[in-house]
């Protein structure tokens, strides 16, 4: 009788298929992110800060609802849809990486519902207008922190720079920005070289940029795979300079690098050297409240800067669902496109990465104060003046 | 446009066999397991993403989640052990089967949580890390694919699918998202010549060296390894003279085990290793253990030098198509062996 | 009779009305929708990995070819509807291109093989500016049908259960045809179907070309579902993700492929929504959970859910009255047929057949005998080209024989085998329709549009009346492995007689006979 254990399986699987959807009241946030996959040390970070958000906003109950997309495209946009057709989300946040983020505009802009993408590519706003009146983002762009390196090369007399990346999207973004941003100070790429994540040797790769000699080798990675690239490069007795991009942004970088890594430079967020800035700078506080309570949750010293771009969705989030709730009802068109509305009119915010100014034209709202450039000095990150 | 110079020539040279060690080492075990099970053991790359997090974990004084895991399989093989011989249990049996899967993980679990806080010394964690990691593997075989030894090659593939998943899943759980680098076994540095070889590409070679005569050692002298041929070759007429299939089936598991942890081991020190790096790894070993043809030891370890050579000039001249490369450099290969391959060989 | 069979379309219909009925969650809808397009790549999988016994971690990357042509044609602004058929030619090129190759590949080989195509696309896909680099194509327009936008996934769920209805018709189709047949018997009866004029190299192209197409279709569908394509849905991980819902779902049937896509899609979706609440932590435990029940399903039902689910019973083929075939042109009684002059082969260093030298007349029944190891077999094989002799000579009818197994066959050679070569879980009945391949012409399109019925009538006709002529009608319709070995013998010689030969070579016809079958063989040859 093998028929009982199949229908029960099946059985089983109906019970699992038809379990009811909760009713709709409170402000629903719908967040999509890369917890696995390769993009999870992105994701997991923001993953943790939901748990830090604020569950009231003006008086509304916000609930979080928080879906895994695997780093998969065809994953993220199905929690998309999940996430607005089955949770009535009022607001979409993520996904971590731009290629999920860039395919989730179109479900967003049919749905009409606001997004706030945490990927770190300019394209998933630009060119404005269209399906992106409903997308924004919280990461710097891509392009604002390819001009800090540029400008801070320019500036130390580096001439030629050779340029390492990700064999994907992040490192694709940054190759387009850097060779825009070198070209614009007069620096030239002498080689630009690609690698994967998961790869166990770099060694072809960093000899044939020791072969061109270049005053500076530039590295786009994320999290600890970058260390590979400059490990190696310290291997081979390579002395000059080595930039890194704020992808590396973490307490897990400095543990695997060690002392390969120190003098290392590259662009970030404020919120990386957050207790080094300025009592002037109004970013401090604000980057200081997530970075303790971020550490008192999970431990000293794990903070990451990824973590911080959904905190700083849900900032945004506070400044605008005040002024959407006086427009409509959470649950309905009129409170998302009023929520839209509120999001691009919002000014001088401070954030933990930067002060925002939304606009029409720029729905990421960053200027310079959004990037700070840092040092790795004695196994920590040191602001640069 | 680049000319090599004989220096660069050299480096890649060295780096390319290095990998390539790894690579035949798992394509080592791949072939074994495959010959005695019909498995084609894809989570093999896990034990090395296992092994070398887990050691890298001891490294930095803490205990490593595997080590529980390594319990909670033990406990479920224990039951899976006693349903699939409930009929021909006897005292005997049943004490080898709780000292295997209970006893064991109880011991690796108190030497872990006491050797685990004081830094015990590079030579006792690497051990440490291979005693946790190793006995996952026949564990795994017990629970997984031993109830359906039986079934067709696809299927078997698909539950290896499987497991790969869920420790994949496990190794993000335990490990975390960002990667970990272990202790070297040796500082030292050699210059010959041009080239200066690092002291742990040395151990990663002989260790390579090493297994393999062990192994061959093994297979030709003892009377298990002898056993664990015959199934190779005829698993109905290894039944048919009394080896249990079953247990050629563990201990081939148990080989894989240790030496995917071991490689992990090995490269722990020379590369960053992520909780997802085994897959890929284990997939360049699996590339050497087909063009190897998946019964010769001496062809597969040709081929995985041949892997990874190609891999290490390749990232030099295009890094951005090397997967390309070398993937799409082993289709003629495969085509040749196939063709060269007795005709039409009647399939399943 | 017909009507029944007919029953599907009024149930399809119902089924395309489910997404507007009133209180299903669009969610729901969504879901259908991805199932519908991954039950296609895996129908393909079925055909492909299933049926014909070739393991392929590549179909995504096929599916990937479809929906960047589309994606591509309907960028540069043509009508997304151009992109279906742009789809089709673009996966079906790439798996010209690539299958040149691969069917020539054997069992790991090939499963290597589509990984490797698999890994270099991804990496491809992505480093071409073309392809629009790893970010992709994103934005493309809706389609639309007359003015009604199917942008909307309600409306989008109708066309994909439309193409999944027409993916499983054209599949089940195909499998039951001549071609289909051939392709059935790849998965180890390819040593036999060549003895009867298969061209096995071409029956496994067939497969892989159909299963390419199929996931040319899934891109297109694909493309304009999400509006939006990017390397990572076509990478090695994706096609391992369809190869997993065929089997789940029972890789050899056609049902199964469905089953398997709702299944994985399912559960994947659940338990994200199911665990946290079980766990209470929010984590990523699904793939751990979803690893160790796809361990557990297979454990419960090794040949996939479906044949779990369904008991299978064998269908009764029903064979009208059909014309009979045409037959050929045979020797007159006493003609030379066979001549066969120091024929000769070595394997390495053995000598196993060594010079033989014999002759054949029409109307004789001749006996080759020797003790085992004497090589009759293996002149059996050279006869049937099977083996190539080393050297020697064979005229058959006065003229050299070529020495393919195909072309044997044509020539009026049939054969039976000392092991027998059935396949095993297909009908006697279809089995020994296989002997009659080289009497019919209808070809992969014939059988996909159904305009093979009145040839595919006439062939079975004739596998009827061989099987009738050997006894054995009334085990028409029970699957050949059900047989016992000496039955099975003779559903071998009823076979081998459906090819209309001048020259029957039987091999160790009445070895494992009981005597009454024997003499019920012995009966059969006084009969002639």
């Amino acid at each position: 009788m093998p028929r009982l254990p199949a229908r029960l399986a099946l059985a089983a699987l109906v019970a699992i298929a038809t379990i009811p959807a909760h009713a709709a009241e409170p402000i629903r946030v719908g967040v999509t992110v890369s917890q696995t996959g390769p993009a999870a040390s992105l994701g997991i970070p923001q993953r943790n800060t939901v748990a830090l958000l604020p569950t009231e906003i003006s008086g509304r109950e916000v609930k979080y609802i928080l879906l895994d997309d695997a780093s998969d495209t065809t994953k993220a946009v199905a929690n998309t849809r999940k996430l607005i057709d089955e949770d009535k989300a009022d607001v979409i946040i993520g996904s971590s990486v731009t290629p999920a983020s860039l395919a989730m505009v179109d479900v967003v802009a049919e749905k009409q519902v606001p997004m706030i993408s945490l990927g770190a590519s300019s394209k998933i706003i630009d060119p404005p207008g269209g399906a992106r009146v409903w997308v924004f983002k919280t990461p710097q762009n891509d392009s604002l922190m390819a001009d800090a390196v540029a400008d801070h090369m320019a500036k130390h007399g580096i001439k030629t720079v050779a340029f390492i990346g990700f064999n994907d999207a992040y490192g694709d973004g940054w190759l387009t920005e850097a060779t825009r941003a070198l070209e614009a100070k007069g620096i030239k790429l002498v080689d630009t070289e690609r690698y994967a994540r998961a790869d166990t040797s770099v060694t072809g790769q960093t000899l044939k940029m020791m072969a061109a000699k270049p005053d500076a080798v530039l590295i786009a990675g994320s999290g600890t795979p970058a260390a590979l690239p400059e490990k190696t490069l310290k291997e081979r007795g390579y002395t000059g300079k080595i930039y890194q991009t704020h992808g590396v942004a973490n307490a897990d970088f400095l543990r695997v690098g060690g002392k390969d890594v120190e003098g290392t430079i590259l662009p970030a967020g404020p919120v990386l050297v957050a207790a080094q800035l300025p009592d002037s700078n109004p970013i401090k506080p604000v980057a200081l409240k997530y970075v303790h309570d971020y550490d008192a949750k999970y431990g000293a010293g794990s903070m990451a800067t990824f973590g911080a771009h959904l905190y700083d969705a849900d900032l945004l989030l506070q400044q605008a669902i005040p002024l959407a709730l006086k427009k409509g009802e959470p649950g309905t068109p009129a409170f998302r496109s009023a929520l839209r509305d509120a999001l691009e009119g919002l000014h001088e915010v401070v954030l933990t990465q930067g002060v925002a100014n939304m606009s029409p034209k720029d729905h990421n709202g960053f200027d310079q104060r959004a990037r700070v450039m840092v040092t790795i000095q004695d196994g920590k990150w040191v602001l640069l003046h | 446009m680049n000319s090599v110079d004989p220096t660069i020539f050299l480096i890649l040279l060295q780096d390319g066999i290095v990998n390539g060690a790894i690579y035949a080492l798992l394509a080592l075990s791949l072939v074994l397991v495959f010959a005695v099970t019909r498995v084609v053991l894809i989570p093999q790359g896990e034990f090395v993403a296992y092994g070398a997090l887990t050691y890298a974990t001891l490294g930095a004084g803490r205990v490593p989640g595997s080590v529980f895991l390594l319990c909670a399989l033990g406990i479920a093989a224990c039951g899976y052990g006693f349903w699939a011989e409930r009929r021909t249990l006897d005292l005997s049996a049943t004490l080898r089967l709780l000292g295997e899967t209970i006893l064991l993980p109880a011991a690796v679990l108190v030497l872990t949580l006491w050797l685990a806080p004081q830094r015990a010394g590079i030579a006792v964690e690497a051990f440490l890390a291979l005693l946790i990691v190793a006995p996952m593997a026949p564990y795994l075989y017990r629970i997984a694919f031993q109830p359906m030894a039986e079934a067709s090659v696809l299927v078997l593939l698909i539950a290896a699918v499987g497991v790969h998943l869920a420790m994949v899943g496990l190794g993000l759980v335990f490990f975390g998202p960002e990667g970990s680098r272990g202790d070297a076994f040796s500082g030292a540095t050699y210059t010959l010549g041009a080239l200066t070889v690092p002291g742990q590409a040395l151990w990663i070679v002989g260790a390579t060296l090493l297994i393999m005569a062990a192994l061959a050692l093994f297979f030709g002298l003892t009377l298990r390894g002898k056993a664990l041929r015959a199934t190779a070759v005829n698993r109905l007429g290894a039944r048919l003279v009394g080896i249990p299939t079953a247990q050629s089936g563990r201990l081939a598991f148990a080989l894989a085990g240790c030496i995917g942890a071991l490689s992990g081991v090995l490269i722990a020190p020379l590369t960053t290793v992520y909780y997802d790096s085994g897959f890929l790894i284990g997939l360049k070993g699996f590339v050497a253990a087909i063009v190897g043809g998946l019964v010769s030891y001496p062809a597969a370890l040709v081929a995985a030098l041949a892997v990874g050579i190609g891999e290490s000039f390749s990232s030099f001249y295009a890094s951005a198509f090397k997967e390309v490369i070398v993937f799409g450099a082993i289709v003629p290969v495969l085509l040749a062996r196939s063709l060269l391959a007795a005709p039409e060989a009647e399939e399943e | 009779m017909r009507a029944r069979r007919l029953l599907w379309l009024p149930a399809l219909a119902l089924f395309l009305c489910v997404p507007f009925l009133p209180g299903l969650p669009l969610f729901w809808v969504n879901l259908l929708d991805t199932i519908g397009i991954a039950s296609i790549v895996a129908l393909g999988l079925v055909v492909l990995t299933g049926v014909a016994g070739m393991t392929s971690f590549g179909q995504a990357s096929f599916m990937g070819f479809g929906a960047y042509a589309s994606a591509l044609l309907t960028q540069a602004g043509f009508s997304p509807w151009l992109g279906l058929p742009a789809a089709i030619i673009a996966s079906l090129a790439a798996a010209l291109v690539i299958g040149a190759a691969a069917v020539r590949l054997s069992g790991h080989y090939l499963a290597l093989a589509t990984i490797a195509w698999s890994v270099s696309l991804f990496y491809l896909f992505g480093n071409l500016d073309l392809t629009g680099r790893y970010d992709g194509i994103n934005g493309l327009p809706a389609l639309d049908l007359f003015g009604i936008g199917l942008g909307d996934s309600r409306r989008f769920f109708v066309l994909v259960w439309i193409c999944v209805a027409l993916a499983m018709l054209g599949t089940r189709n195909l499998l039951d045809s001549r071609v289909g047949r051939s392709v059935r018997a790849l998965r180890g009866g390819a040593v036999a179907a060549s003895s009867f004029g298969v061209h096995t190299t071409w029956a496994r192209m067939l497969a892989f070309l159909y299963a390419a197409m199929l996931a040319g279709l899934a891109g297109w569908l694909y493309a304009n579902f999400q509006r939006a394509v990017n390397p990572t849905p076509f990478g090695l991980n994706a096609s391992i993700e369809y190869l997993l819902m065929a089997v789940i779902g029972g890789a050899a049937h056609i049902p199964g492929a469905l089953l398997g896509a709702a299944v994985v899609t399912i559960l994947n979706d659940r338990l994200q929504s199911l665990l946290p609440l079980l766990l209470g932590a929010q984590g990523s435990f699904e793939t751990i959970v979803f690893g160790a029940l796809l361990v557990l399903m297979l454990q419960i039902a090794p040949e996939g859910l479906w044949p779990r689910l369904v008991r299978l019973r064998p269908a009764r083929r029903v064979i009208g009255h059909a014309p009979e075939l045409p037959r050929r042109a045979m020797p007159q009684r006493g003609d030379a047929v066979l001549d066969v002059r120091d024929l000769r082969k070595n394997f390495g260093g053995l000598v196993a057949v060594n010079d033989v030298s014999f002759r054949l007349s029409a109307g004789e029944i001749v006996g080759l005998i020797g003790p085992n190891g004497a090589g009759k077999s293996t002149t059996f094989n050279l006869l049937t080209g099977i083996d190539h002799a080393s050297a020697g000579h064979v005229a058959f009818r006065g003229a050299r024989l070529r020495a393919t197994a195909p072309a044997i066959a044509r020539a009026g050679i049939a054969r039976s085998f000392q092991h027998v070569r059935l396949v095993a879980a297909m009908p006697v009945i279809e089995n020994v329709a296989i002997g009659a391949h080289l009497r019919g012409r209808a070809g992969a399109v014939a059988a996909l549009l159904r305009l093979d019925r009145a040839e595919e009538a006439r062939l079975f006709a004739e596998a009827a009346r061989q099987l009738a002529r050997v006894g054995l009608a009334e085990h028409a319709d029970r699957p050949a492995a059900s047989l016992a070995l000496g039955q099975q013998r003779i559903v071998e010689i009823a076979r081998a007689l459906c090819l209309d030969p001048v020259l029957l070579l039987l091999d160790e016809p009445a070895a494992g006979l009981r005597h009454a079958e024997k003499q019920a063989l012995a009966a059969l040859f006084g009969w002639w």
